[in-house]
């Protein structure tokens, strides 16, 4: 049945997604809702090590605290004031209100929650309108443009010589904590001087020089609207990810020549892997890539498909005469009826489980 | 938030106000989402929420009827031993939202879950979040029909966050909702529940005891039915002993629908107020009591550690088996320092408070969901041991006794495993 999920618990959603990428830049960020999305967020989907900045501090999260009354009567005056009793001495960059499903239950108007908190804090205000419906991807886009929007500035337009800005490189894509030290140092190996990890923690100041990248890389789908906005803004080019950065699962890559095989995770990762094997086989390997999260028919070959839910999974993997499965631990516990090779694959995004390797 | 620093108020200055102040207040301001205050934020995040509680019935599994981001973190209490395969999820997408045409899946959706189990549940849950709280469903009926369409049956369980300070808060309904499964039926007068735990009651406790002395022969709890069964044989119960005041509501409908009476006590850490309380419960059961050897190895345990631990400074939270300000009370009484709780103040604390603001008045009292805490400082206080996670999470170079697990610690026995605890952590400095 669509959307009934008996094996496979529910992925990482938008306002986490949004979260994630808001959390390291220094900002008052307020979830609106009544708290427990806030402690799904804060105690589920934020790994550990995710700083507010580069010294260590803990992000300032807030939950607005809705009650029902709040709800039912709108009062999105109440919740400025909060907010400003707030920022009155925190000095933050900007705020941003990140939306919940209780907004969108009551239809906040998010662009007026914007411009009257603006115009009381003095500050920039993001209005990132999730709803706790869709999957973290759409709420990384989210905050990614919502940031472009608010500091990206046109007048400084050198390019930095040999630099490249990532966009896509989240904890919920890629749940370890060397992640972005590995890309940087990948990078930094084939001849990038500068790299530039949108999002991380002490980054606001690369969504302001947005426009001064050489390059822009995208490492997973939610990075791509916020490279095709700067393609337009700015004109800079952008590639994706050709493969992963890393040499992890290299050996068991290289062992699936002549398989059929299925690859889930966030599309460009599951296509940046699917690329790996082929090259280390020789292109000796039947690949279909399949993905829960954003389906881009750009990034797709003919035989990917998106999966809807659970039950797309589960009939994909019982009828596609797979002999191998790179999944999520969490995916392939689901499918105890598959007698092929299964090889894990993370995304914290699913199981909410840290990769230590 | 005019100050740069933590709010807090002393004792004194608390005890003497005439209202609880603003600042304890989550209407008045935002609340920090600080590590130290997760376990407040959401029912089902940490410990025993809605989601975790409900399935304490025997045999019961739960459908949770939300949009994903209400799910998310059941994948941790899926980890938890006895509660594999009982988490199924319909998610709500953004029109289901706004149409509410999700509840006529409901039926279909039971129905795919039995289809699925290998033993049929005993009852299904259905577990319903914010967004139709504002729908304003009506789950009685959604629950009727999924009930008749499948033949098990089906219960509604709501986890509205945004009632939490409402007249009928989620922690106080899940209870109603697992208690309205009792059926009715002949009244044993040797046999009585325990209220108020989602986890056992600590079975080195002198209550059982105590009241087996009162001829008491059956004394049940909901999380120590091994089965569905047994769980009914909870309505033959003579009383209903409750030892938190989430349970009341739950206690006045068994009252109402099976003539079973209530009896309200305590987890108290006063060792002279333990003992009040149970003279008490003996003279309303009309019972003789004796429970002098718990009093006295109870005392004996303080003594001992009266006297090797003199001039001893503590941090109280409130994440912890306790309230943080009877505890804070008892401890100040014994001869300690506390000089920090970090604790939600409401009315019903108020007199713990006035009696501590006597004995300690400079006590400071912090709110851990003010903005506030953001600068909190712990240099400025002495502190040896802190007594709760949240108060470790400021002190966390501190030896703590975290005091919060699943064993629900009660009476003389929970003090003196406290005492215990508390004396082993500081050892550890040693």
């Amino acid at each position: 049945m669509k959307g009934l999920h008996k094996i496979i618990f529910p992925f990482a959603p938008d306002q986490s997604g949004a979260v994630s990428v808001l959390a390291g830049l220094s900002g008052i960020i307020v979830i609106v809702d009544a708290g427990g999305c806030t402690g799904n967020i804060c105690g589920f989907d934020l790994p550990g090590w995710v700083q507010s900045d580069a010294s260590g501090k803990e992000p300032w999260i807030f939950s607005a605290g809705l009650r029902d009354m709040d709800a039912i009567f709108g009062r999105d005056r109440a919740l400025i004031d909060k907010l400003a009793k707030v920022a009155e001495h925190a000095d933050a960059p900007f705020a941003a209100l990140v939306g919940t499903p209780v907004p969108a239950t009551i239809g906040t108007d998010f662009g007026a929650l914007k411009k009257m908190a603006e115009k009381r804090l003095g500050i920039p205000v993001l209005a990132i309108d999730t709803n706790g419906a869709a999957w973290y991807d759409k709420g990384v886009e989210k905050a990614y443009l919502a940031l472009l929007d608010a500091f990206a500035e046109s007048d400084d337009r050198t390019v930095i010589d040999n630099s490249v800005g990532i966009f896509g490189l989240t904890s919920l894509d890629f749940g370890n904590r060397h992640a972005k030290e590995r890309l940087e140092s990948a990078l930094k190996g084939t001849g990038a001087d500068t790299v530039r990890v949108y999002g991380t923690p002490g980054s606001l100041s690369f969504f302001r020089e947005a426009g001064r990248m050489e390059k822009n890389l995208v490492v997973s789908p939610a990075g791509l609207a916020p490279a095709e906005y700067l393609q337009k803004k700015y004109g800079t080019p952008y590639s994706i990810l050709p493969e992963p950065f890393d040499t992890t699962g290299m050996e068991e890559d290289a062992a699936l020549s002549g398989k059929r095989i299925l690859i889930v995770h966030q599309q460009v990762m599951a296509d940046a892997r699917r690329n790996r094997i082929r090259r280390l086989t020789d292109a000796k390997a039947d690949i279909t890539c399949a993905t829960f999260f954003s389906f881009e028919k750009e990034l797709a070959e003919p035989s990917d498909m998106h999966l809807a839910d659970e039950d797309a999974y589960l009939s994909l993997v019982r009828n596609g005469h797979f002999d191998a499965v790179l999944a999520d631990e969490s995916l392939l516990a689901a499918i105890p009826f598959f007698t092929g090779s299964r090889i894990a694959f993370p995304h914290y995004a699913v199981s909410g489980k840290e990769e230590t390797a | 938030m005019e100050e740069t620093k933590a709010y807090s108020i002393s004792a004194g200055e608390l005890a003497a106000s005439d209202a609880i102040p603003d600042a304890f207040s989550t209407a008045k301001q935002l609340i920090y989402a600080s590590p130290a205050t997760l376990a407040f934020h959401s029912p089902g995040a940490q410990g025993f929420g809605v989601k975790r509680a409900a399935l304490v019935v025997p045999g019961s599994v739960m459908l949770l009827v939300a949009p994903a981001c209400c799910g998310r973190n059941t994948r941790l209490l899926s980890e938890v031993k006895g509660y594999e395969n009982r988490y199924f999820f319909l998610l709500m997408d953004e029109s289901d939202i706004v149409t509410g045409r999700h509840l006529k899946k409901i039926p279909q959706a039971v129905q795919e879950i039995l289809d699925f189990l290998d033993q049929k549940p005993s009852v299904v849950f259905l577990c319903s979040t914010c967004v139709d709280a504002l729908l304003g469903t009506d789950w009685d009926r959604v629950a009727a029909k999924a009930e008749e369409a499948t033949g098990v049956p089906v219960r509604p369980c709501t986890m509205y966050a945004l009632t939490r300070q409402g007249r009928k808060p989620p922690m106080e309904t899940v209870r109603q909702t697992i208690y309205d499964l009792l059926p009715k039926t002949a009244k044993n007068p040797r046999a009585c529940n325990i209220l108020g735990f989602f986890s056992d009651i600590d079975q080195e406790s002198e209550l059982f005891s105590i009241l087996k002395s009162f001829g008491l022969r059956k004394i049940r709890q909901v999380s120590s039915c091994r089965d569905y069964g047994e769980f009914q044989e909870m309505a033959e119960a003579n009383f209903n002993l409750v030892l938190n005041p989430e349970a009341m509501l739950a206690a006045q409908d068994l009252e109402e629908r099976l003539s079973i009476p209530s009896i309200e006590i305590r987890r108290l850490y006063q060792l002279d107020k333990i003992h009040r309380q149970y003279e008490g419960l003996s003279r309303v059961l009309g019972a003789s009591l004796d429970d002098g050897k718990y009093f006295l190895a109870a005392k004996s345990a303080l003594n001992a550690f009266q006297k090797k631990h003199r001039d001893l400074h503590i941090s109280i939270g409130e994440t912890l088996n306790a309230n943080p300000f009877e505890l804070s009370l008892a401890l100040s009484r014994y001869g300690f320092h506390v000089e920090e709780i970090f604790a939600s103040v409401t009315a019903n604390d108020l007199p713990y408070i006035r009696r501590l603001a006597a004995l300690s008045p400079d006590t400071r009292v912090y709110t851990n969901l003010s903005p506030t805490m953001l600068f909190y400082d712990c240099g400025s206080a002495r502190v040896d041991l802190t007594i709760g996670q949240d108060a470790h999470f400021y002190h966390a170079n501190t030896r703590n006794v975290p005091w919060n697990g699943d064993l629900q610690p009660f009476g003389y026995a929970g003090l003196a495993e406290l005492i215990t605890q508390m004396d082993r952590a500081l050892e550890e400095r040693a």
